[in-house]
């Protein structure tokens, strides 16, 4: 019969091309062990810019170190509205297997990215948007801040605290507010003033508001701003005799000003970069928010990667005492060591947005033994009660 | 003996020396270029291989260099038009963002309520209309009280800069951008459409090739074109002959500006479909236009050649940085060699350089 002949035939090709697929499917999943993976980083800075996108270049190193079957590739200075340009020529040209996007600005590109290549992975450094293969990642500062500001309000001598903030975005404020709850617990009559530049980097900018501040009586200052200009500024009115105390952002900063800089905020993409592509090269990878802080080491305390506080302020630290309600009078000193270890213990042992917490009008905004929930902390947009001034609306 | 430098000025510089000069001034630029990076110790063949193949090497590069390319054509052609009347604009990034800023009012005011067809073309004109007010200013004041107009458009750029930012913190912050200085995303009626798998918004680069034809029928062949080629050539001249220099200079720049304007209103609406901070807007296309505009020999329709040329360097920049380790400021040590050796070999083509050997008696 020619059509059984025909229906046989049929069936013997077909089996001959599932085994030809299976055995070309088996020799496919093989080579697992050389498994390499390739990741590019999208900066929004210039490397060399001492403060966030030089940070994450020292965590991009330090994991190149680490991982043998890791490459990384790099692109700086990128505008935000270039960034789609950026992750089509990681994905397409270079054919990495996942994207770090490093700036709050690459979000929506970073989203839409995912969507258009659903077989990659990206990682977007501080925004909020989460999909199947997309995650996000931020390492949080705020309880430094406190550190510093309990530092600064020890050491003042015109109670009058200074900070040069980049945008009034939550981020920055959360922090002025951190730096100020610190202020507040070491000497409740300082008052911080704040002058915005409006920049991400602008040395002469944040050099124009921090000798504004200093004029203006401030004698310790703080910032948010990717270049040294502040603790320059702190370091040669210290040298002219006019001691004025800076706090080191984002990268060491002490070899800036070292009779100036008393402390600062460091910060460690390194262990968060390592976490991230450890997970993404066993595969136990998740698009989960991941947020660190202290007790994650992501969050460090210093000027400097080797003192916690510059040695030549711990005296005048020491000599100052406070009381403070759970553990009685105690210096400032070892208060600030012993709420960095809490800290690194985690948030549930301290955390300074525990309330009672009033805004600089004097309405309530964190009730009494209530701790600040994340929702509350992102979206901050008020002064504490010892900042001086309105949130630029 | 003694070595003497004679410079006479050269009147007539002929179709085919202004060709040798111009491709003599791009080899000697790209000869600079390449010893820079051969100081950062990367082979400068393949350095210039990898910027040009990777922004016309591939149709993802190409379609980059194009969306690139757009405001520079744009933005390019209209400085062809005041660099012809040796006014010289160097405001057109303020005038972008002005653009930018008067399409944004209309895209979230408006956009809601009026649909795609009237919107856009309404953006479009509000945008030309606000490079081309900012760019009356700096006008008025030379012919007025001759202001030195470098000075003036160098300054307004910081002021405009200045104002939106001051509207993105304020005003104009967007109440869905959690806090951030962004506007509000405009409705989907205000925003440009986009080539398919691309991000080339094809309706400000078709306005951009028209706008660059008819620039060039106005300079080449109307009264005005004339005459502002009079007052580039010579103001004395120009007066004496009765060309109305206020008038002229005024129209020129309500047009250039114009032009930086309408680059603005593609940039808004084409790619980031939200007012953002001054840096994001315009990434510099002011001042890399300056060279587009020199490179294109203040011929508007070779503007679409040098803008494309110029995009594609700037996008291959990322190229040489991903493959090479090179910082992102080559790029503008690049731009910043290439208008040097573009200006010197003008200078050449308008003197006659002698040199001779002289014999001491």
């Amino acid at each position: 019969m020619k059509f059984t002949k025909i229906i046989i035939a049929v069936i013997l090709v077909m089996l001959l091309a599932a085994a030809v697929v299976f055995a070309g499917g088996e020799k496919e999943t093989e080579p697992v062990e050389a498994k390499k993976i390739k990741a590019g980083f999208i900066y929004v800075g210039p490397i060399g810019d001492y403060g966030w996108s030089h940070a994450h270049d020292v965590g991009r190193k330090y994991v190149e170190g680490k991982f043998p079957w890791l490459e990384t590739l790099l692109v700086e200075s990128v505008p935000e509205a270039d960034s789609a340009r950026i992750i089509d020529r990681f994905i397409v040209e270079e054919k990495c297997d996942v994207v770090f996007t490093t700036s709050f600005g690459y979000m929506d590109d970073t989203v839409k990215a995912g969507e258009k290549y659903p077989d990659k992975l990206f990682m977007h450094c501080s925004g909020f948007k989460q999909s199947e293969n997309v995650g996000t990642y931020f390492a949080e500062l705020y309880q430094m801040y406190y550190l510093n500001g309990l530092m600064a309000g020890a050491l003042t001598r015109s109670n009058k605290i200074g900070y040069v903030g980049a945008f009034p975005i939550p981020e920055v404020v959360r922090h002025i507010n951190a730096f100020a709850l610190g202020i507040k617990d070491a000497n409740p009559d300082a008052k911080v003033h704040v002058r915005w530049i409006f920049s991400w980097y602008d040395p002469s900018k944040a050099k124009e508001a921090a000798e504004a501040l200093v004029a203006d009586g401030c004698d310790a200052l703080a910032f948010t701003e990717d270049s040294p200009a502040v603790i320059e500024v702190g370091q040669e009115h210290t040298e002219k005799g006019k001691p004025v105390f800076t706090f080191g952002h984002y990268s060491p900063m002490q070899q800036f000003g070292v009779d100036s800089v008393v402390s600062g905020q460091l910060v460690d993409w390194g262990v968060m970069y390592e976490k991230i592509l450890k997970d993404i090269y066993d595969g136990t990878w998740s698009n989960e928010d991941l947020w660190w802080l202290a007790a994650e080491d992501a969050a460090l305390l210093g000027g400097s990667f080797e003192d916690k506080i510059n040695p030549k302020f711990t005296d005048e630290l020491k000599a100052v005492t406070v009381e403070v309600p759970d553990l009685g009078k105690i210096n400032v000193y070892n208060l600030i060591m012993k709420r960095l270890d809490q800290m690194n213990q985690g948030t549930d042992v301290f955390d300074p947005f525990v309330g009672p917490i009033s805004d600089n009008k004097g309405k309530v905004r964190i009730p009494s033994g209530v701790k600040a929930s994340k929702g509350q902390l992102l979206s901050i947009d008020y002064y504490v009660d010892n900042i001086v001034g309105d949130v630029p609306k | 003996m003694k070595l003497r430098i004679r410079i006479d000025h050269r009147i007539d510089a002929s179709p085919s020396l202004q060709v040798t000069v111009l491709l003599f001034s791009l080899l000697a630029g790209l000869f600079t270029v390449g010893m820079v990076f051969a100081a950062s110790r990367v082979n400068p063949f393949l350095a210039l291989w990898k910027i040009f193949s990777g922004s016309f090497g591939s149709l993802y590069g190409i379609k980059e260099t194009i969306t690139k390319a757009i405001p520079l054509i744009l933005i390019g052609s209209g400085l062809a038009l005041a660099f012809r009347a040796r006014f010289w604009n160097i405001g057109a990034e303020s005038q972008l963002l002005m653009g930018a800023i008067c399409a944004t009012w209309i895209g979230l005011n408006w956009g809601p309520r009026l649909p795609g067809p009237i919107i856009i073309p309404a953006m479009f004109l509000a945008g030309f209309l606000g490079g081309a007010l900012w760019a009356m200013f700096p006008a008025l004041l030379k012919v007025k009280f001759g202001i030195n107009e470098v000075i003036s458009t160098l300054m307004l750029n910081y002021v405009a800069a200045e104002l939106l930012t001051l509207l993105i913190v304020g005003p104009w912050k967007g109440v869905t951008q959690q806090g951030f200085p962004y506007t509000d995303d405009f409705p989907a009626s205000a925003t440009l459409p986009l080539l398919y798998g691309s991000r080339i918004h094809y309706t400000t680069l078709i306005i951009a090739v028209f706008a660059c034809v008819l620039l060039f029928m106005l300079i080449y062949s109307t009264k005005f074109g004339y005459e502002l080629r009079v007052i580039g050539e010579n103001i004395e001249a120009a007066r004496y002959a009765g060309i109305d220099f206020m008038r002229n200079t005024v129209i020129m720049m309500l047009i250039s500006g114009g032009m930086a304007g309408i680059a603005g209103v593609g940039e808004v609406a084409g790619i980031h479909h939200h007012l953002t901070y001054p840096q994001a807007i315009s990434s510099g296309y002011g001042f890399t236009a300056i060279i587009v505009a020199w490179l294109a020999k203040l011929n508007p329709i070779a503007a679409i050649a040098s803008g494309l040329f110029f995009a594609g360097i700037l996008v291959g920049g990322d190229a040489i940085q991903i493959s090479l380790g090179l910082p992102a400021a080559t790029v503008q040590v690049f731009n910043g060699i290439l208008l040097f050796f573009l200006i010197m070999g003008d200078f050449f083509l308008n003197n006659r350089v002698i040199l001779s050997l002289e014999r001491k008696e």
